[in-house]
Parts: C-alpha cells; sequence; structure tokens
C-alpha cells in the first residue's frame, strides 16, 4: 500500500527525467501525460483500498491518505492526465514555430512534472508543516511554467504571482505555527502536534485564541493560492501569461490544492469555533464571486476572463463551505470536481485558440464554429458548462450548493443566485461572440487540422462534464459522503 | 505537565538564555527598522544579513537552552545561507550586475513609513495578547517582536516597488516567521524545518532568476506592453 501510495506523485515526478533521454517536443508531452496517466491509475487503486479498509497512515503521519485526499487526489490526477495530453500539442506547435527553443521546451515539461508531481504529494500527507512545505514547493515549480515564455509580461507576471504567492503562503506558515501552538497542553508528541488525525482528534481541547488565529491566517494564506478575493491578485495576470496547459493546471488543481488545506484547517477549527469558521468562508467567498463576477463583465483577454471565472468558482466553493452541513460539502466537492475539468477544458480550449488565431483578445476572434469546429463547439459547450448551466455537472453541484444554502440564510442564497446570473450573462456574452459569426480570413498555415493530441482531452472534458450533469456513479458518491466523513 | 512544557519554560525571561534570546529578537525589530528607513540597495541587503546572523544567534540559543541538536544544526544553516549566501549572490548576480544603487521607487515618504512601522510595532504588541497564547510563555517580548519583524517586512513589500526591494522586503518578513518559529515550536520536526529552509532557497535562486531576466528584457519593452497588466 505504502508503495502504491507513493507512486502517485513519483510517476508524474519520473516524467522531469524525459529531457535526460534527448526526445524532443511530442516525447516530452507524452512523457508528462504518461506521469498524469499513471498517477490517475494508482490514484484509483489507493481510492478503492481507503475505500475498503478506511485511512491509511505510514511514517508516523508523514504519509495519510483518507477519503478527503484521495478524492482531491483523483480531480488533480484527472487535471494532470488532460492538460498532459494538451501539452503534446501545445509544444509541437510551439516547436515548430520555434517561439520556444529546445530548452525552453525541456524547462516546461521538468517544472510540469514537479509542479503535478509535488501538488499530488501535498495531498497525501497528513503533516501540516509538510503540507505547507509541498504546497510552496508546488507553487515554486509552477511560477516558472508562468515565466517560460520569458517576454517581458510574462515575466512580470511570474514575478508578481511569486511575491504575492510566497508572502501568503508565508501567512500560511504562521498559521501552521500557531496551530502547533494551540497543542502544547495536550499530551501528544511533538510530531503528533503537527498530524492532521491527531489534531482533529482532539480538536475539541485546543486552545481557542490561538487556533483562531491560525484559521484567519490559514484562510488568508492559502486563500492567496486559492485566489480567495481580495488576495487574488497575481491569479489573472499568471493564468493569462502562462502557456495554456499550465493554465489549465494552475486554474483547476493549484487552486483545489490550496482550497484542501483550507478544509483540513477548517475541519481542526470546527469544534472549538463552530459558526465562526463559516462566516469567515463565507465573507472570502462572497467577496470572490462578486469581483470575479464583476471583472468577467469587461471584455479583453479571453484567458483573463476564464482567470475571473476561476476566482469566482473558488468563491462559490467557499461559500458552499461556509453553508457547510452535509449539503455545503457535498455541493462544496462536487463543485470542485465539476469545476477542474470544465476549466481545464476551456484553457486547452484556449490554447488551440491562441495558437490558431495567435491573439489573447476575445474581440480579435470571430467564428470558430466555423473555422475550427471542434475547438469552437467545446468553446461553446464549455462556457455554457462553466456558467453552470444544465445538463453539466456544474449546473447540478451549483444547485445542491443553492439548496444548501436555503437550509441557513435565504437572503444570502437570493444574493448568490442574483450573482451568478451576472456571470453567467458576462462570461458568456464573451465566449459566444468568439465562438459564432463569420471567420476573418487567416493563412494556410495557421487552418492546420486540430490534432488528434488535442482533440482527445476537450472531447473527453466535455463528455465526463455531461455525465456528472446527467448521472452521478455510485462510487462517486460514496467517494464524497466518505470524504465529508472523514471531517465531521 | 508535559515534558515539552516544562523544557520551554527552562527558556522563561529570567534566566540568561531568556534574556539573550529577547536580545536577538529586539536586535532583529531594529535591523528590520533600519532597512524600511534606508534608500540604498546596499544597505538593504547589509540590515538583512545582520538580522539573518541574529537570528542564527537566537537559533543557537534556543538550542542551547532546550538541547535540541536540530536548532543547532539550522542556526549553522541560518549563518551561511542567509547570513552569507544569500546577501552574496544578491550583491553580486543583481545589485553589481545591474549597477543598483538608490532605490527611488518608494511611494511613501521615509518618514512616513517608519511612522506606519511604528504603529504595526504597537499593533503587533496588542494582537498577541499574554492570553492569545496558551501558557505565559517564556521568552514573552518574542512572539510580539516576531509578529511586528512580520508586519515590517510586508511593509517593505508594500511601499517599494522594485523587485530587489520587495525581495528583501519578503526575505525580512521570512525571518519574522523564523524567530517566532524558534520560539513557538522549538520542537517542530526537523525534516519540516529543513523543507522550509530548502523552499526558502529555491524560491530566492528563482526570484534573482526573475529580477535579472525582468531586468533584461525592461531594457529593450516598449512601456505599452508593460502597461498590459495593470487592469
Amino acid at each position: 500500500m505504502t508503495a502504491l501510495v507513493l507512486l502517485v506523485p513519483v510517476l508524474p515526478l519520473l516524467a522531469a527525467l524525459a529531457p535526460l533521454t534527448g526526445v524532443r517536443a511530442p516525447g516530452l508531452g507524452i512523457a508528462v501525460s504518461a506521469g498524469g496517466i499513471g498517477a490517475l491509475a494508482c490514484a484509483i487503486a489507493v481510492t478503492v483500498d481507503v475505500g475498503s479498509h478506511g485511512a491509511y497512515s505510514a511514517f508516523s503521519g508523514f504519509l495519510y491518505v483518507d477519503a478527503l485526499s484521495t478524492f482531491f487526489t483523483i480531480t488533480v490526477a484527472i487535471v494532470v492526465t488532460l492538460a498532459g495530453i494538451g501539452s503534446i500539442a501545445y509544444l509541437k506547435t510551439e516547436e515548430r514555430r520555434a517561439e520556444l527553443d529546445l530548452l525552453q521546451l525541456r524547462l516546461y515539461a521538468i517544472f510540469f512534472a514537479l509542479f503535478a508531481g509535488l501538488m499530488l504529494a501535498s495531498l497525501e500527507t497528513g503533516n501540516l508543516g509538510l503540507l505547507w512545505v509541498l504546497i510552496e514547493a508546488s507553487t515554486l515549480a509552477s511560477a516558472v511554467l508562468v515565466g517560460l515564455e520569458a517576454k517581458a509580461r510574462s515575466l512580470e507576471a511570474a514575478w508578481k504571482y511569486i511575491i504575492i504567492s510566497s508572502f501568503g503562503v508565508t501567512m500560511a506558515l504562521v498559521a501552521t505555527l500557531f496551530l502547533y501552538y494551540s497543542a502544547t497542553s495536550l499530551a501528544l508528541s511533538p510530531n503528533q502536534r503537527l498530524t492532521w488525525p491527531a489534531l482533529f482528534a482532539h480538536a475539541h481541547l485546543l486552545h481557542t485564541d490561538s487556533l483562531r488565529l491560525a484559521f484567519l491566517l490559514a484562510v488568508i494564506g492559502y486563500g492567496t493560492k486559492v485566489g480567495l478575493a481580495p488576495m487574488h491578485t497575481w491569479l489573472p495576470d499568471a493564468h493569462s501569461e502562462a502557456p495554456s496547459p499550465a493554465s489549465a493546471m494552475l486554474s483547476a488543481a493549484l487552486l483545489n490544492t490550496g482550497m484542501y488545506a483550507i478544509i483540513r484547517f477548517q475541519a481542526v477549527a470546527l469544534p472549538e469555533l463552530g459558526r465562526y469558521t463559516n462566516r469567515v468562508l463565507l465573507v472570502f467567498g462572497f467577496a470572490s464571486i462578486v469581483i470575479g463576477a464583476l471583472f468577467m463583465v469587461r471584455r479583453g483577454n479571453f484567458k483573463r476572463l476564464f482567470a475571473y471565472s476561476s476566482v469566482e468558482h473558488m468563491g462559490i466553493i467557499s461559500v458552499a463551505l461556509g453553508f457547510g452541513g452535509v449539503l455545503g460539502v457535498y455541493g462544496a466537492l462536487l463543485h470542485t470536481l465539476n469545476h477542474a475539468i470544465g476549466k481545464c477544458v476551456l484553457f486547452l480550449t484556449s490554447s488551440e485558440l491562441v495558437q490558431r488565431w495567435r491573439t489573447r483578445e476575445t474581440g480579435e476572434v470571430h467564428g470558430a464554429l466555423r473555422a475550427a469546429p471542434l475547438v469552437g463547439g467545446v468553446l461553446l459547450l464549455g462556457s455554457l458548462a462553466i456558467v453552470g448551466s444544465p445538463p453539466f455537472g456544474l449546473f447540478l453541484s451549483e444547485f445542491t450548493i443553492v439548496r444548501a444554502g436555503f437550509h441557513g440564510s435565504s437572503l444570502l442564497t437570493f444574493i448568490l443566485l442574483a450573482l451568478l446570473v451576472l456571470a453567467f450573462i458576462a462570461f458568456v456574452r464573451s465566449t459566444a461572440g468568439m465562438a459564432t459569426g463569420e471567420p476573418q480570413p487567416v493563412d494556410s498555415e495557421t487552418t492546420a487540422a486540430t490534432s488528434a493530441a488535442s482533440a482527445i482531452p476537450l472531447v473527453a472534458g466535455i463528455a465526463g462534464l455531461l455525465v456528472l450533469g446527467l448521472w452521478i456513479p455510485g462510487g462517486l458518491n460514496d467517494l464524497i459522503l466518505h470524504s465529508i466523513g472523514a471531517i465531521r | 505537565m508535559t515534558p515539552v512544557l516544562a523544557q520551554i519554560e527552562s527558556l522563561s525571561a529570567a534566566s540568561t538564555s531568556g534574556v539573550l534570546l529577547d536580545l536577538s529578537a529586539v536586535l532583529m525589530l531594529l535591523c528590520a527598522f533600519a532597512c524600511l528607513g534606508s534608500k540604498l540597495f546596499d544597505r538593504y541587503v547589509t540590515y538583512y544579513a545582520l538580522q539573518s546572523i541574529v537570528l542564527a544567534f537566537a537559533a543557537a540559543v534556543v538550542g542551547h537552552a532546550l538541547n535540541q541538536p536540530d536548532l543547532w544544526v539550522l542556526a549553522v544553516a541560518t549563518l551561511l545561507i542567509k547570513g552569507i549566501a544569500i546577501p552574496l549572490a544578491t550583491r553580486r548576480f543583481l545589485l553589481d550586475r545591474l549597477d543598483l544603487r538608490r532605490d527611488v521607487a518608494i511611494s511613501t515618504g521615509l518618514s512616513t513609513s517608519l511612522i506606519i512601522g511604528a504603529a504595526l510595532t504597537a499593533f503587533a504588541y496588542l494582537a498577541i495578547r499574554p492570553g492569545t497564547l496558551p501558557h505565559a510563555l517564556v521568552a514573552s517580548a518574542v512572539v510580539p517582536i516576531s509578529t511586528a519583524i512580520i508586519l515590517l517586512g510586508g511593509l517593505c513589500m508594500v511601499v517599494r516597488r522594485h523587485t530587489i526591494a520587495q525581495l528583501i522586503g519578503w526575505l525580512i518578513l521570512e525571518n519574522g516567521v523564523f524567530l517566532g518559529a524558534i520560539t513557538l515550536t522549538a520542537t517542530f520536526p526537523f525534516i519540516v524545518e529543513a523543507g522550509i529552509f530548502l523552499d526558502l532557497v529555491a524560491a530566492v535562486l528563482i526570484m534573482i532568476t526573475f529580477v535579472s531576466g525582468l531586468a533584461n528584457r525592461l531594457a529593450t519593452a516598449s512601456a505599452p506592453e508593460l502597461r498590459g497588466l495593470r487592469h
């Protein structure tokens, strides 16, 4: 079992060795996607095992896997797989156009692999200190991806990203220190005081004041990674300047990793602080939805549009956690999975759009449906899915969250609904204009047919969202319920 | 009383180690203020190096008082990496190569930032009341002072727009966290401490690369290209 759990992060990490073999663009892409597929397979095997035998712990809690970690591991592994396959097409095109030199292609593969491996590893540790170390390390690996194109804009975005996230994540370290300190009077060994299951078992005995500080700082610190407003300012720049498959990883995997850390802290703080934790999450959640929705209204760079949509969705997940209860957490987890798949598809679509039209401006792209039926179709369907229209998965999860809201405060729920409508209009107005209309004449080189490697993740993602919208598989339902059981 | 607690209380404010620890904390706070009140890049680096050396000393004091060999390792690593290697690398790869002397990208006057810094220090004392901590800790001055250093580091990052000044601000903030860490959690598992350190080193390396890359591009990049990100 230990070997299986360790394989989940190690397989993607192995892809970092691919450049040593001297392969070029397609080979590098295939290596990272193979790592993703391997991680997904192992993650499913671990999930099945945890489902039947319960949480698994080794190396005095440094390795700890329960249902919640397996849920997030599977989500991240799906994203890594889709983005990995998307990387094949991305790297091929960049190599053909000589926009990236061989060193940059290799750096892409190495840091993509590191980023994926470190994120998956951070989901499999019970030690909150190690969790911090791994999340910070994955931030650093992703910062290199953001700055990869080495233009002034991407370097500036990467700088903004690394300095704001480092600042935020340092706050999360202070939070970890205070949590550790809040357990001082308990009869636990120093290592146990940093280990999540031990803290969770003694949650009602922790010192209230330092626990409150720890929770607040954790929401601010890890919330910076999640992109909760007002700590979201790095997010639109980093997402729009990173290579598109890397943007998909940032938006659909990294943000979730931060949310996972917040969920762990909330679970520990809940018995002692009670509704206080929910109120904090509601405040940050609503702030993010408002900011996300308002900035989506403005037209411009479509990758920024997707990025603000991520801010909005992270806000929705945070609000769902704030509503709390089984229904609220169920909605939050389901929404996490749906958003991850949907946003991954959209960013991979944007990769095709950017490479075909050579622009990131919404106003300069028209008639994607005619010029490239598959890309245009996925853009349209993906946009409808991400704003939460039926029959896609996000409709179901947003519906669950709204139901959870009506159990608590109807006023807040109505505000949430109004904001969702605003986001719907703002988002679809932009993307519908890109998909429809007359395509402008483009030179022959850019009208090359969509390659199989770039079509697979798009079609698979949309199909997955459709399935999740119509039917929640029994295994997924059990997994989410077990995850809720692990933190209550 | 658990053995850990008994151990921590051996660091009480009256003992020699407690006094030395408090003294180091105050010196580190002064370094942060000095950096906040300076306008020369070279000074920033000097004050950061001084602060790191004091931090290494503080780690050694705690390591001695609590008899924790881990902390000795940490003290040596702090001295070598934060006290010597990072300042050296910053000077050689950034200040000398880019020929930086005077920082002009400061958004508030020096006296204003010093006053805000003083207010933040007072706030740190108000926020970390003795009740916040489960046990009347020991070197009770250290926790509010480390909080103040964290806030001052943040202030440096906020009022300075130059990337190198922001980098130094973040490093000062990190030192504040470390000062808090060695007293609050002297018994942190070593593997975690080592990981934190490794992350710091990697972060500084990547930041230095970005800053020098950015400086190279900025010389040629046109202004409209940069304005693209400002909305």
